[in-house]
């Protein structure tokens, strides 16, 4: 079997669209490891961390083959994941041969991101509902509606100029503080903490926290940690960007004192 | 209850959105959702505090959720990452930063460890969902 090449780049280029779009370590390695033995390799290693996959197949043999992945941090796109599952299980049926496995593949690698424009409107409504289920009024959760759209639109912004997220969330959350007291200077009668509150939800590393528990608890300690980490820093980071927008306010003489 | 429970759904299914959840799964990503802030809010009108209402509550929507992925035969991610976001402890983190900036130090200490505790409920809360044998959803979802 010469092909143990293109059939180990196979299975790793699936894994590698996997982790990228926010897979955890277990699916990942467990559709290496199906994959690999669908097609009849059955000597290999693989080892997958949060960015990166290392495996090789038929090391004693001639055609033994061995890749190296480097898997920066990527947008979560559940879609990729769950089409990828899907070729998993057609593969793994033996329904569908290499040649058809990387056509399909290459379709789930250009499925794509929802238009800017839909994103923006979605985080605005999802921000407005979180503000009214978590206390907010009507009138709050319309801004909490604007705040979303706006956040969206710079974060897509910021995004595309390549800033890190840690930036996005600090100065998303700043953004986010000062909307909510300017409207709140305005006379306006609105609940400022619950506008905060709701529309803040879409840069809260929910998913990071999921994939770090889901990781710590296969056993994959070093992964979990790293995204444990993320999860810390951003939950850090939009405390700094609500701390410092209010110590600014509160240094400045006038405007209405906070309850 | 009747409008916090659409409120969350239509909050879940927007984020479903930014996700890129496939269509198929909206209804059920978003149900998820909504059942697991529900069920936090039930769990806090029986009386529990709100650390043991977000372990109750993340405990059954991990379930929810397994049971979903079993049903639609899709990854689990799907499903619990898009409905976590409504227990998620951001009221605290804001709380929190805020009592820090005013210069409360009880209440920074109360908020902040409650953040903490409750992002511990949430992981206790998954942990125990995945502890569950995956037979049972097979089992569960081959009698529906």
């Amino acid at each position: 079997m010469s092909n143990t090449k293109e059939i180990l780049s196979l299975s790793v280029e699936i894994g590698d669209v996997l982790l990228r779009s926010g897979g955890e370590i277990y699916r990942v390695e467990d559709t290496i490891l199906h994959i690999l033995n669908a097609f009849g390799i059955h000597d290999y290693d693989v080892y997958v961390l949060s960015n990166g996959i290392f495996a090789s197949a038929n090391e004693d043999r001639e055609d033994a083959c061995s890749i190296i992945r480097h898997v920066p941090l990527g947008d979560v796109h559940l879609g990729k994941i769950a089409a990828i599952n899907q070729l998993s299980r057609e593969i793994c049926a033996h329904e569908c041969d290499v040649q058809e496995a990387w056509a399909r593949l290459d379709a789930c690698k250009n499925l794509p991101f929802q238009k800017p424009l839909i994103q923006k409107i979605c985080c605005g409504i999802g921000c407005a509902c979180f503000c009214s289920i978590f206390g907010g009024k009507p009138l709050d959760a319309f801004f909490a509606l604007l705040l979303g759209f706006f956040l969206q639109h710079m974060r897509l912004t910021q995004r595309v100029r390549g800033a890190s997220n840690f930036f996005i969330d600090i100065i998303g959350s700043a953004f986010l503080t000062a909307s909510s007291l300017i409207l709140l200077n305005m006379r306006l009668p609105v609940l400022q903490d619950k506008i905060v509150i709701g529309s803040i939800v879409p840069l809260l590393p929910g998913i990071a926290l999921t994939t770090s528990i889901r990781d710590l608890f296969n056993g994959d300690y070093l992964s979990g940690a790293i995204h444990l980490l993320d999860a810390l820093l951003t939950a850090m980071c939009i405390a700094i960007g609500v701390g410092t927008v209010m110590i600014l306010y509160r240094n400045i003489p006038g405007g209405v004192p906070l309850p | 209850m009747i409008l916090q429970f659409i409120l969350a759904m239509i909050a879940t299914s927007s984020f479903a959105v930014l996700f890129c959840v496939p269509k198929k799964q909206f209804l059920f990503s978003s149900l998820t959702g909504a059942l697991g802030w529900i069920s936090y809010l039930i769990f806090c009108k029986l009386g529990c505090g709100i650390v043991t209402a977000s372990l109750l509550a993340t405990f059954f929507l991990t379930i929810i959720s397994r049971f979903f992925a079993a049903l639609r035969k899709n990854p689990v991610t799907l499903y619990l990452v898009t409905g976590i976001f409504t227990l998620v402890p951001g009221a605290g983190i804001y709380y929190a930063s805020y009592y820090f900036i005013i210069g409360d130090m009880a209440s920074f200490a109360a908020k902040g460890t409650e953040t903490f505790k409750i992002a511990g409920a949430i992981t206790i809360g998954i942990i125990f969902g995945f502890s569950i044998p995956q037979k049972l959803f097979h089992a569960l979802t081959a009698s529906c």
